[in-house]
């Protein structure tokens, strides 16, 4: 029952964020709608029994990323930029009946496929459900045992990351001519 | 109620979202916006299947790898577009024609 709840407040908060995502004209408030989304996506996590993927998810993208792009937005013209409004105006090319076929050919292959792919998942029998258990102590074990490579591969690419952006990033003067 | 398709469905609609967001918005920052979304979608699959399916916990791996791909991929485009905001005074893509100026 609680599952339940939480399942369907989680996919509405989920689905619901995606779309103000896609259709709102303030990117300030897009970005404020992308955090409900991941919201979403950390309360789905929980009701799979992903905890710790839940927890790593809100302090990454909550704490991290959100705030990165909140950053971004302001630092670069914040809401007054004109290209912060909704793009889809302002391209030509669209809104004739060329365009409306295709998009209408490619809904069709599109719902095919899904069709498809949802008709093979509910095939697929569904083994007993995991029993409610922590799973950082079997995350932690498998990180330094089966996947330690691509543990010490992902440490070299955020060191690389950091590097990177402060290099990129930093301010050139044109005197420095490099 | 709870079922592996409806996990695939709420994952269909996050990418379908953040594919629209990367294709309809011209501004460099709401296109990153949209790759978030699209990498969401990714590991919220794994997640799931990881559940109904296999259950050994490799997917809750490769869904924090995934994370973890995604707060670095930010944080190199997010200097990028500051970088590039610096050096035209816009963050139009289509303003980005050139690789060195």
């Amino acid at each position: 029952m609680f599952d339940q709840i939480l399942f369907i407040l989680s996919a509405v908060i989920t689905m619901g964020g995606a779309l103000a995502v896609v259709f709102s004209n303030n990117l300030m408030h897009a970005c404020v709608y992308l955090l409900a989304s991941l919201f979403g996506v950390a309360g789905l996590y929980a009701t799979l029994n992903a905890d710790f993927l839940a927890a790593t998810q809100l302090v990454v993208y909550a704490g991290g990323v959100v705030i990165l792009m909140l950053f971004a937005i302001m630092l670069t013209g914040g809401v007054q930029s004109t290209v912060n409004k909704f793009g889809i105006v302002k391209v030509p090319g669209m809104g004739n009946a060329k365009t409306y076929s295709a998009a209408g050919l490619a809904a069709v292959v599109i719902s095919f496929v899904l069709f498809k792919i949802l008709k093979n998942a509910a095939a697929m029998p569904a083994k007993g459900q995991m029993a409610y258990e922590s799973t950082v102590e079997k995350l932690g074990g498998l990180l330094v045992s089966d996947h330690v490579l691509a543990f010490e591969l992902s440490s070299i690419l955020l060191l690389g990351a950091l590097v990177g952006a402060a290099v990129i990033a930093r301010p050139r003067h044109i005197k420095d001519d490099v | 109620m709870i079922t592996l398709p409806s996990y695939l469905f709420i994952s269909f609609v996050l990418f379908i979202c953040g594919l629209v967001v990367m294709i309809a918005r011209k501004n460099i920052v709401a296109i990153m916006l949209g790759i978030e979304l699209i990498l969401n979608a990714a590991a919220l699959n794994f997640a799931a299947y990881t559940k109904f399916i296999n259950q050994n916990l490799d997917g809750h791996i490769i869904s924090l790898f995934i994370i973890v791909i995604a707060a670095a991929e930010a944080a190199v485009g997010l200097a990028i577009v500051i970088r590039f905001y610096q050096i035209k005074e816009s963050i139009h893509i289509d303003d980005a024609t050139q690789l060195q100026s």
